[in-house]
């Protein structure tokens, strides 16, 4: 299996706080990987170091065997934990806006999502719940044609139909177009069963990381691991 | 995970063991016992995972490896469908029995039941509740 992202000795502190120390990790290509740890163990940190909102200290990361680099931030969907929108727009607004922004960007696609999800195209970003913001803020990552999604946090704080919505979305994008998609999260929740990666990390460094289906043959449910490493 | 109804099959998975082989487990039991008919067509990818919140890539696997033992047959285009050979639902009925068997019999070894012992137990058994 072909790696899509190839983390080397990573270190990243923010003054005496470390967020990632020497980490070493590998994401497969085609798949979901579950990037598992509690608050403050560096999955963003992480994340944001991949498009280059972090600057690290030392280490490397190889993104599809190229060193990472901004022109290669267009094969990348990133959703950031905490995202925001342009109040002002409709949801329609969005998408069009997102269509002159985003590369790669596919329109029709993402109504098609947006009317799985029944988001209503005229209503004001201002004005959506948190769980139909976050609606919104998923289409915007996976109706792009990009090899690469990075996920941050997508279940935080949202309602169990948002979460199941935005589930459904990921297994027909998984039907659509192969891609690598990884799935930052503090809660295993209901996307446990769709991970076929998962790297556990803490404190910045690397904990566990292998096959889902073989930690499961070994080890028992990613969410019951999950409870032994960080009790 | 409770019982989930998918077309004519029912799934029960438990996240603590690998879900492929569940798939493919619940889908050969399924036939092995004729709780449906051959050449039915199995549930699309799509369904499948959607209804069991799977990975597309898991029911995938599933699929392949039932192609593999010429259980279903994958047809471009249309789907997958069982077999329509009776002799190869046979086949793995008698492989799945095995499976069980041997099963059965290391469980009776872990109790330190010997042979004899075992097989007059079998005889004492009913059969019908």
């Amino acid at each position: 299996m072909s790696s899509a992202l190839e983390i080397k000795h990573l270190s990243k502190s923010y003054g005496s706080k470390i967020a990632l120390d020497d980490l070493t990790a590998s994401f497969p290509a085609g798949q979901i990987t579950g990037l598992i740890g509690p608050n403050g163990a560096g999955k963003s940190t992480l994340l944001k170091a991949i498009v280059g909102l972090v600057k690290p200290q030392q280490g490397s990361i190889g993104i599809f065997d190229q060193p990472a680099h901004w022109k290669l931030n267009a094969e990348i969907a990133y959703l950031p934990d905490r995202a925001k929108w342009y109040k002002s727009h409709t949801i329609k607004q969005a998408l069009n806006y997102a269509l002159n922004i985003l590369p790669g960007f596919d329109l029709p696609r993402a109504l098609e999502m947006a009317n799985l999800m029944s988001l209503d195209l005229d209503v004001l970003v201002s004005t959506l719940s948190e769980g139909h913001e976050a609606r919104l803020h998923i289409i915007l990552c996976l109706a792009r044609r990009v090899k690469l999604v990075l996920l941050d946090e997508p279940f935080s704080g949202i309602d169990l139909l948002s979460r199941e919505t935005i589930i459904q979305l990921l297994i027909n994008s998984m039907l659509d177009q192969p891609q690598t998609i990884l799935i930052s999260s503090h809660e295993i929740h209901e996307a446990e069963s769709l991970f076929e990666h998962v790297v556990f990390l803490n404190k910045g460094q690397l904990v566990l990381e292998g096959n889902a289906e073989a930690l499961r043959q070994e080890k028992g449910s990613i969410e019951s691991i999950y409870r032994g490493l960080f009790r | 995970m409770d019982s989930i109804q998918v077309g004519d099959f029912k799934f029960r998975l438990d996240l603590s063991k690998p879900l492929y082989e569940q798939v493919l487990q619940h889908i050969r039991q399924t036939i092995a016992r004729g709780d449906v008919l051959l050449g039915t067509k199995l549930p699309s990818v799509r369904d499948l995972a959607h209804q069991l919140k799977l990975n597309p890539n898991t029911v995938m696997r599933a699929y392949q490896e039932l192609d593999r033992y010429h259980l279903t047959e994958t047809r471009r285009g249309q789907g997958t469908f069982i077999t329509s050979d009776s002799e190869t639902v046979e086949l793995v009925k008698k492989a799945l029995a095995r499976e069980a068997v041997i099963a059965f019999v290391s469980s009776m070894k872990n109790l330190g039941i010997d042979r004899s012992t075992t097989e007059s137990l079998l005889k004492e058994v009913a059969w019908h509740e």
